[in-house]
């Protein structure tokens, strides 16, 4: 039955979901999830995305994983970087799930679920993701299928879709390339990413992230850089 | 907008019918591990060439310990007294070390595939 999970296949599944999901609203571009939990972590993100045309997004958070299927993160996020008497733009609240264990079945498979409040125009939405992973040899394969419903006092309610694409080579634990491909109605794009990460000492790693992101329409910025550092620790 | 909706329900089917074939597996081979004082017993395992295996793994220790190994891409908390189960392969030939993350100067292992 594997054999149906063969690489071409894979992609042929993908092809077939790639346009329905290219109709999201917003910019889409920014970081792959993995359905994986680690019991006991936790970990301090700083990750930011700087578009072309001005279209900032940083944001802090803190996670924890609350058992060994589930794992919490809060972020702040602003468009642009913290300073003297800051206010935050926004709130969010994740939950990653792990719904089959790593490498049991042909694919690993997980779910997101974000909530997420804007302070400056009062806007609301929640998201839902299908996380997936595959591993053929030292490639692996990840899609995140995004839904997400917005509300507000001042914008029109809706329901948006978006996907995002990651091809990674493991090169060493310290620097892998992927190329990521994001697909949203505002923003279409593709691109390199490097990313690693570093064991320190006293049960904690430090995780990094860069890549640029070109963009495939005129609704899209012509590139956005983004990057994300990560500490993990026990 | 209620087209794109139709279009992520059509996504959603499709997935959940990939979910449902991922499921269907063959019976896998299950090899014991535990860890004891930041030990692994057995430290040296040979399994079979593409075969997919099933590591029980119990943590003797009242102390979690992380079975980490980059060449087979798997990393796994296993709390103090507890067990776990690691699914590693079909892999080639070759050798694959792994360790305990919060003690890697004793917990130390290789898998071997032949």
């Amino acid at each position: 039955m594997t054999g149906f999970f063969r690489l071409p296949h894979f992609l042929l599944v993908l092809a077939v979901i790639l346009p329905a999901a290219a109709y999201a609203d917003g910019s889409f571009i920014d970081k792959i999830y993995h359905p994986y939990v680690q019991a006991q972590e936790k970990e301090f993100e700083i990750r930011g995305r700087q578009q072309s045309d001005d279209l900032d997004t940083y944001r802090i958070g803190y996670g924890q994983s609350l058992n060994d299927r589930w794992f919490s993160e809060i972020y702040l996020i602003d468009n642009e970087l913290p300073s003297d008497n800051h206010k935050f733009a926004a709130i969010e609240l994740e939950f990653l799930w792990q719904i089959t264990e790593q490498g049991e079945y042909a694919a690993d498979w997980g779910m997101l679920f974000e909530l997420d409040h804007s302070f400056n125009d009062e806007v609301d939405e929640v998201a839902t993701t299908v996380l997936t992973e595959r591993q053929w040899g030292k490639w692996v394969g990840t899609a995140n299928l995004r839904l997400v419903y917005e509300w507000g006092e001042n914008i029109r309610s809706e329901i948006d879709t978006g996907l995002a694409l990651q091809a990674r080579y493991r090169y060493s634990r310290a620097v892998e390339p992927a190329i990521e491909l994001y697909a949203g109605e505002n923003s279409t794009g593709i691109g390199p990413v490097l990313l690693g990460n570093i064991r320190l000492d006293g049960k904690k790693q430090f995780n990094w992230e860069a890549g640029v992101i070109a963009g495939l329409n005129d609704d899209t910025p012509d590139t956005t850089f983004k990057f994300l550092i990560e500490l993990e620790f026990y | 907008m209620s087209k794109y909706t139709f279009s992520f329900v059509k996504v959603l089917l499709l997935l959940s019918g990939l979910i449902q074939i991922s499921l269907l597996r063959a019976e896998t081979p299950v090899i014991k591990i535990e860890i004891q004082n930041h030990l692994f017993f057995p430290s040296e395992i040979t399994v079979p060439v593409n075969t997919k295996i099933k590591l029980m793994i119990h943590n003797l220790d009242a102390t979690s310990e992380e079975f980490e190994s980059y060449e087979l891409n798997r990393e796994k908390v296993i709390m103090g007294n507890q067990k776990v189960i690691i699914f590693i392969g079909p892999l080639p030939t070759g050798e694959y070390p792994f360790f305990g993350e919060f003690y890697p100067k004793t917990a130390q292992g290789l898998i071997i595939v032949k």
